[in-house]
Order: structure tokens, then sequence, then C-alpha cells
């Protein structure tokens, strides 16, 4: 029986990005019932919410979604169509695998690291103030129940997915009150785990230590705003946004992303790489059981990047069709 | 000019608050939760925190003395309030961020 996911076309590039998965999916024999829900710019130039109370409905209902890249309307008062997607379906851990594929040229070999950020509060609440005319107020919001959450998956995963090492990522330093509340609640579940190695580094000896001693870092965890940069940092390290996959949880549904942006200023153009959406496309097949899907897909993907075939942004001269094409034919 | 327009009371309960919709000038905006618009409907499924950011404003401006009076009668409820952060609106524009 065919798996149901919804899906976001999304804004720019991502329509054409989809087509890309779409047609390596159908030369894997994948049975997905694709189910088309709208969000981001379209919504707003047709006069709705960026992201539908619809379109929030039925990913709740189907459980799944596979989203392209959207756009952020500029100006006052608009909202991250990916942002509200987080908060109103509770997806609560933003999952960033980040590891070397062959032929995408890095100093940063044999890099496999798989990055938990907290996805619901800190920073992100964007509860702001002007308490002032010349001072602003931003409020850092950090609670036990979403840093237990976040720590807890991140554990869990590990023991899921063999994982050895997992470290919790702070500034408690600093932030002594609520970067303090994060590190003891990381500690805490910690100690439920013994056999999983786990230890705690301040942000930003994580990021130096991560491009100098990054083969001796298996899982990360941290809060929202660290997890925001970190695994942006972790992504050019394996060759750049166009390759890095990136996946939404919650208790009830899952949401998979290329977490780049939408590259309107190449709509249309053929060019942009899709291979960030077609492994968050093998995150969503691994969580729907297809794990045999995945390997083939993934290893379809390595043998086309093996044979130098690549996208203007690791140097190649691949279209996204193109590129697309071989994948699948590297199925057939 | 920056001008007093409101108040978010931030209140210790675990649950959405049922607290007056008007109270003089006030009207309740919103009740969120860690920045997430919970009150009013539709709340998203999320787990709450126990503290609730609840947003009362006046379209005209408003004086301490009001403000100091509409806490005083959650308090007199039996709600208890933990922070409050003036609403101001600069030269007309809110110069505070919407929850989602």
């Amino acid at each position: 029986m065919a798996h149901k996911v919804c899906l976001i076309r999304g804004d720019g590039v991502g329509p054409e990005l989809v087509a890309g998965v779409e047609v390596i999916f159908k030369a894997a024999k994948v049975d997905i019932d694709w189910i088309d829900v709208e969000a981001g710019l379209k919504c707003v130039e047709a006069g709705k919410p960026i992201v539908p109370e619809e379109t929030v409905a039925k990913i709740k209902e189907i459980g799944v979604g596979l989203k392209a890249p959207m756009t952020t309307p500029i100006g006052k008062g608009s909202v991250s169509p990916n942002v509200t997607l987080r908060k109103k379906l509770n997806l609560y851990a933003c999952v960033r695998p980040v590891r070397s594929l062959p032929g995408v040229v890095t100093p940063f070999t044999n890099l496999d690291i798989v990055i938990f950020r907290e996805n619901t509060e800190d920073l992100y609440t964007q509860i702001e103030y002007m308490a002032t005319e010349t001072v602003a107020h931003s409020v850092k919001i950090i609670s036990e129940q979403a840093s237990e959450q976040i720590c807890r998956a991140a554990f869990e995963y590990a023991r899921a997915n063999g994982r050895k090492k997992v470290v919790g990522v702070h500034k408690a330093n600093i932030m002594k009150i609520g970067d303090g509340l994060f590190l003891r609640t990381f500690k805490r579940v910690a100690a439920e785990y013994p056999d999983i190695e786990s230890w705690d580094n301040i942000v930003d000896n994580q990021c130096m230590q991560l491009v100098t001693k990054w083969n001796i870092y298996d899982m990360l965890v941290m809060p929202n705003l660290y997890g925001d940069i970190v695994s942006d940092l972790a992504a050019g390290m394996m060759g750049g946004l166009g390759v890095a996959p990136g996946a939404n949880y919650g208790k009830n549904c899952a949401l998979f992303e290329a977490v780049h942006g939408s590259a309107p200023k190449y709509t249309g153009m053929n060019k942009v790489n899709p291979t960030a959406l077609l492994l968050s496309a093998t995150l969503m097949l691994d969580h729907l059981g297809e794990h045999e899907a995945r390997v083939n897909i993934e290893g379809a993907l390595e043998a086309t990047l093996g044979k130098g075939i690549k996208t203007y942004d690791l140097g190649g001269t691949a279209t996204t069709s193109g590129f697309s094409e071989a994948v699948a034919s590297e199925l057939k | 000019m920056m001008t007093l327009h409101g108040v978010d009371v931030y209140l210790r309960t675990p649950e959405i608050p049922d607290i007056p919709k008007t109270y003089g000038a006030f009207t309740l905006q919103m009740i969120s939760n860690r920045g997430s618009r919970v009150y009013p409907p539709p709340t998203p499924e999320m787990e709450l925190s126990d503290w609730q950011q609840c947003r009362y404003l006046s379209d005209a401006e408003v004086t301490d003395a009001q403000i100091d009076e509409l806490v005083g009668h959650l308090s007199s409820l039996g709600w208890q309030w933990t922070k409050c952060q003036k609403l101001f609106k600069i030269d007309g524009d809110n110069a505070f961020s919407q929850p989602y």
C-alpha cells in the first residue's frame, strides 16, 4: 500500500527540486501517494496566511510531510513559514545529519555527525519589546520540559542508530540560569543512558572543535539558536547547504526539509542541487520504514557524485533535472 | 514618541488561564505559551509550560495607574503573576512582537 505523504512544493526553485525527487523516487519504485498542500509566498500573494490552517490540519492528519524551500516575505509583520510549521505542528526536534559524500571534496574527511536542535523555544519564541525608545529586549525562554524532550530524543536516537557519544552544547558559563537549566537537564537525562558516552561543551569551543577535531564527534544536542548556527556550520563542512538534509520530528508527525532557501534568483534556471531535498526525502523513507529504498537511493546518489556528475554549487555543470536523471539511471 | 497601550502579564499556571476578556480600557488580545498563541483558538498541540503570556491592549493610550489596576484585579482573582512588561507604541507603531 502506498505511503501517504503531504508535499509542499515550495517557492522559488522548490518545485524544480521536488520534480527531481519525484523522478528518483519513481525510478526507485517507492510507492508514495503525494498529497499536495499549500504554504509559502504563493499563499501570501493569494491573501491567505503563509501557512493556511488546512495545511496544518492535513499534515497532522497524514502525519508525514516533505517540504521544499519556501520564501519568507520581507517586511513588517511577516512570519517565517518554516518556524510557523514547527510551532503549529509541535515539531520539537530538528535533526540535521552531516556526513562526507563521495566526490564532494571538503577538508573534513570521514565526517559523520548528527545534530539535534531544540525547535520550539529559546530566542525563537520571538518575544521582543522596545523597553525604551533606544533599548530592545528579546526574551530567551528555556524550559525544563523542552530541554528534557530534546535531550531524551537525542539519546534515544543514539541507542536506536548505534551512535556511541552525545555531547550537550550550551553557553552556561555566561547564561547561568537559562543555559544552566538546559545543561542540568542534559546531565540528568544523560545519566539514564550509561551505555552512551556523554559530555558537554560550551558552544564557542564546540564550533572551534568541530572544524579541528570533527572525527571525535558523533552526536550533538543543543538549544534552538545554537542549533541553528552549528547545524549550518556543519552543513558547510559537509559541502554546503545544497547537500545537507533536515528532519523535524514531533510526537505525532514529522516534516522533512531541505534547509536551504528558495533561491529565487535561480527560479526556472534548472540549476540548483536537488541533493539536500533528496537526502531529506530518504530520511523520510527511513521514518516510513522503507529502509531498503533509502539505502538504494543514497547508493545511487553516491554513485552519481562519485562519477563526478555535480551541480554548479559543487563545481559541476549538471542541471537539476540532469542530475536527478543521472541518479535515477543508477536505480534502473 | 513612545506611548503606553497595554501590558503583557506573565501568569504562573500550567493551564490556559480563564481570565477576563476585557477590563476597563483593555481587551485580552491573546495568550501565548513560549511564543505560540494558545488563545484565541486554534491552540497548537504543544507541551504547555507553566508560564502564560497574557496580552492586554487598548487602542487608546493608557496610564500606569490603569495598568496597576488591571494587574491588581488579576491578583485579586487569585492569579499569580511573575513578570509584567508594558507595551508601547513608538510613533504609532507597535513596539512589541506578535506571537506565532
